[in-house]
């Protein structure tokens, strides 16, 4: 293969994958509702319930005069012992689904929250796999090549043998292009993806 | 005044018309003198532009009610510094300012230029002429700033009261600005494209105006959060409202742009990927624009029912079309130079990278739409507000902060096992003992804490490469200031990135500690009466009347006392029991440990023509925590209606802002030109192109 491959690979991105699933994991369990007083879940229930006048804001951040008589409902339902779930229908019976800030976790709405999912796995899974064709065509050129690329940090030492590939290509470029300090060494042109 | 605004219009329509028309036809017929002609025309239409806006200001300046913008948008009593933010205060004249910054980068864009693009200059002309045409044809057609009333009333409306603040100088400004500039990458690149010129001498003025587009888009979009903060009483920055977010998606899109063109740059890979990200960041401010106009969702922000949503829509199809037949037609010209060598190295984790910011960039999106999906596929009205998008976006924006901690430490191409110890050892390490600290001193909610030991790890790894390289330069003899600064100015576009990241980590603080830890009251006082939360007791102690024609306003002096809590036990106790967070005294009489810390003034103004109240809170602030009070009304019976909440941590939302400039500036400055490489050239693929 491709020079020192001393790195474990398969172990680097399994523990990726390990690391983002336990975030993902622990973001979906919020505090619960025991925790807290009932004026901060007031609060948080505020944040979650749309004023039903103005446009696009929650009852948390609304000064209109309905989105102060329903701050204090839902004080009152909370004062009665009520749930947040149950809080959140009563003003779904009232005002319906566009009364709740996100959309509710069943039913048609549940969509809402599965094609997240599925874009972000899907955009992960793309890079890894583009990454993954990009070094199997570097595996054949050099394979192909008969030669194996030294790990040398000199792109001096290359220069000869950048040559060399470059007419085989049929193509010609100027060497010594490597531009500033982090660049470690130039490495041939291959025109395939 | 009115007729010079129109004629400059009609004028700058039949300017731009020519300059794209001249400039396709002149180059294909290969007529130059055409072409020249064409491009002077292109810098006439700014002039036609300027001197439009112009016009709608002296308007503006000379109180001239009977040109309808300005009856709407001012009125005599208006502060003449205002002037400059009534300009852009509506529809039509948000539209004339977007058209000067256009035309104004236009015309700079394309007079510095560099040489080697001259082949594929007459397409980027085309290109600018052809957007600005659309403006002009906007501007003259449906939504002319300069259209008379019928009758000229004695006084205007008046401009929003919402908009008298510093803030609204520069935040719609920086925003609108950078959204159109997003043009000037894009054009220039599709027109390399369109005249065949495939290689890499796009790069630099691609990246330069990309990063300029970026960066005012990104300061326009913090100002914005902080006049949310201090002006619209609401008490907090960001609502994940749709005028918001499609202002944040092409920023995601240019930010994943502006580090993958580093690979090509260096590696010659990632082109075609590069050439997409524009074309998208392009369609998507396109798309910000028409949602901004009448879009089909609900935005606090949005112009009042404006009838240009479907010209805009059209606008942002024919967009979206012609990036994406232009992206399939020249894809196969677009190979990469080399090929990827590990997943384990920069290039990978920049690509990595990018499709996390493009995953960000979809969820919103699909937030964004949703609404829309579900009214159209099951005739169900849904919102989707703030709550829906911390959860869907909050753990992949954490991730993209854990890539900014591994991507930049990964050498180019590959990484050997020694290297991948050498360099995350001390990262890991301080990430980790960041998280078990914070365990050991009880600090509640994981996620949070976990968040706290990324920021950790991310400014680890900075400070550590910064730490070698300045000891390496110190040991050639530099001081430590001037080792460092060495260092900086070595590679100024990656010490510039680490800057930028680091404003980002302060964001990051703030955004983890007002999201986890906020603490809220709400409470009414009379004169003389505390409110008293956490460690604070907030004694109103004077009030006054500020009311103007246009407004009844009034503000409150409150003082605030730190106060040690055994003092408070019973009360405190008390509240507990009632589910309270906070609770007021009748008796603001000082006990035993009360220390007076700060006067805060916080001031509420309702505008009876507008219907519309307004308010400065009254911030306390220090690097751990913001007291901060809302003053939601004064009430009948002379109490002061408060909310009260203790927002951790925010002080950093702001202090990232001049990091965020500065990163942004050190990574543009230009090279010295002795480090200035030429520009590879591409022989093979330019034969095919040549015309």
């Amino acid at each position: 293969m491709i020079g020192q491959r001393t790195l474990p690979t398969k172990a680097f991105a399994i523990f990726f994958i390990a690391i983002f699933f336990l975030f993902l994991l622990s973001t979906t369990n919020c505090i619960r509702e025991e925790d807290i007083t009932l004026e901060q879940r007031a609060h948080q229930l505020a944040g979650e319930l749309m004023c039903p006048v103005c446009d696009g804001q929650t009852i948390d951040g609304s000064n209109a005069q309905i989105a102060v008589d329903m701050r204090l409902k839902v004080r009152e339902l909370l004062d009665a012992g009520d749930t947040n779930a149950e809080v959140k229908d009563y003003f779904v019976d009232r005002y319906g689904q566009e009364i709740l800030a996100a959309p509710e976790t069943s039913g048609f709405s549940l969509l809402a929250y599965i094609v997240p999912v599925f874009i972000v796995l899907g955009g992960i899974g793309i890079a890894l796999i583009t990454i993954k064709n990009m070094r199997k065509s570097a595996a054949q050129v050099i394979s192909s090549g008969g030669q194996t690329e030294s790990s040398s940090n000199k792109p001096d030492d290359l220069s000869d043998y950048l040559a060399q590939v470059d007419r085989d290509l049929g193509k010609s470029i100027k060497p010594g292009s490597s531009e500033s300090n982090d660049v470690s060494s130039s490495q041939p042109d291959k025109e395939n993806s | 005044m009115a007729d010079l605004g129109v004629m400059a219009l009609l004028l700058g329509l039949a300017l731009s018309a020519y300059a794209a028309i001249g400039s396709v036809v002149g180059e294909k017929i290969g007529m130059a003198e055409l072409v020249v002609s064409a491009r002077r025309a292109l810098y006439m239409t700014t002039l036609a532009v300027v001197i439009a806006s112009g016009a709608l200001i002296n308007a503006f300046v000379q109180n001239d009610f009977s040109i309808r913008y300005v009856a709407d948008h001012s009125n005599t009593l208006m502060d003449r510094a205002f002037v400059w933010v009534a300009f852009y205060a509506g529809n039509e004249g948000s539209l004339l300012y977007i058209l000067l910054a256009l035309a104004l980068m236009s015309a700079l864009s394309v007079w510095f230029a560099p040489k080697r693009l001259a082949r594929s200059m007459p397409w980027t002309i085309a290109i600018l002429a052809i957007i600005q045409l659309f403006y002009f044809v906007v501007l003259s057609f449906a939504a002319n700033p300069f259209e008379l009333l019928d009758t000229v009333p004695l006084d205007g409306r008046g401009i929003n009261p919402l908009l008298t603040h510093t803030g609204m100088f520069s935040h719609p400004p920086m925003l609108m600005g950078g959204l159109i500039a997003i043009t000037i990458p894009f054009a220039f690149v599709s027109g390399a494209l369109i005249a065949g010129n495939y290689g890499d001498d796009w790069i630099d003025v691609a990246r330069v105006s990309a990063i300029l587009a970026w960066g005012v888009l990104g300061t326009g979009m913090l100002i914005g959060a902080w006049w949310a903060y201090t002006i619209l009483g609401w008490g907090g920055y960001w609502a994940w409202d749709p005028i918001e977010n499609v202002a944040l998606m092409p920023w995601l899109v240019l930010t994943a742009f502006i580090h993958s063109i580093m690979v090509q740059k260096r590696r010659g890979m990632f082109r075609m990927w590069n050439v997409a990200l524009l074309n998208i960041a392009f369609v998507l401010a396109q798309l910000g624009m028409f949602i901004n106009r009448g879009g089909p969702v609900v935005s606090v922000h949005s112009f009042a029912a404006s009838a240009l949503g479907i010209i805009f829509l059209s606008f942002m199809i024919a967009s979206l079309v012609f990036a994406f037949a232009l992206f399939l037609w020249r894809m196969p010209q677009l190979k990469s130079d080399r090929a990827m060598e590990s997943f384990v190295s920069r290039e990978a984790s920049f690509l990595i990278n990018n499709f996390l910011f493009l995953s960000v960039m979809a969820v919103t999106l699909w937030g964004v739409l949703y609404p829309v999906f579900a009214e159209f596929a099951r005739d169900i009205s849904v919102s989707v507000s703030a709550p829906y998008f911390n959860r869907a976006n909050g753990p992949v924006l954490l991730g993209i902060v854990v890539m900014m901690g591994i991507g930049p430490l990964l050498p180019w191409r590959k990484t050997s096992a020694r290297s991948l110890k050498q360099w995350f050892v001390w990262p890991t390490l301080v990430g980790v003992l960041t998280i078990i600290v914070l365990v050991a001193l009880g600090v509640q909610r994981p996620i949070a804490i976990f968040a706290f030991g990324v920021v950790a790890f991310v400014a680890a790894s900075i400070s550590e490469e910064w730490w070698r390289g300045t000891v390496a330069r110190h040991r050639s003899g530099d001081n430590w200031p001037m080792a460092w600064w060495r260092l900086v100015n070595g590679n100024r576009p990656r010490h510039g990135g680490y800057i930028v990241h680091i404003s980002i980590l302060m964001l990051g603080l703030g955004i983890i500690g007002t999201n986890f830890y906020q603490q809220r009251t709400d409470g009414a006082l009379a004169l003389g009466e505390s409110l008293v939360i956490d460690n604070y007791r907030i004694e109103y102690v004077d009030n006054g009347d500020e009311s103007r024609p246009d407004r009844i306003a009034q503000w409150a002096e409150m003082s605030v006392y730190e106060i040690s809590p055994e003092d408070y036990e019973q009360e405190k106790a008390f509240a507990a029991a009632q589910g309270s967070t906070g609770f007021t005294l009748k008796d603001s009489r000082l006990r035993e440990n009360d220390k007076l810390i700060d006067q805060i003034r916080p001031w509420h103004g309702f505008y009876v023509d507008f219907n519309m109240a307004s308010v400065r809170s009254g911030i306390r602030s220090t690097l751990v925590e913001d007291l901060y009070v809302i003053p939601r009304d004064f009430l009948a019976d002379g109490r002061i209606s408060l909310a009260v909440s203790i927002n951790p941590l925010a002080w950093w939302l702001w202090a990232s802002g001049p990091f965020f400039i500065i990163g942004t500036m050190v990574a543009l400055w230009p090279q010295p030109a002795v480090e200035r490489r030429p520009v590879r050239k591409r022989k093979l693929d330019d034969t095919e192109g040549e015309n």
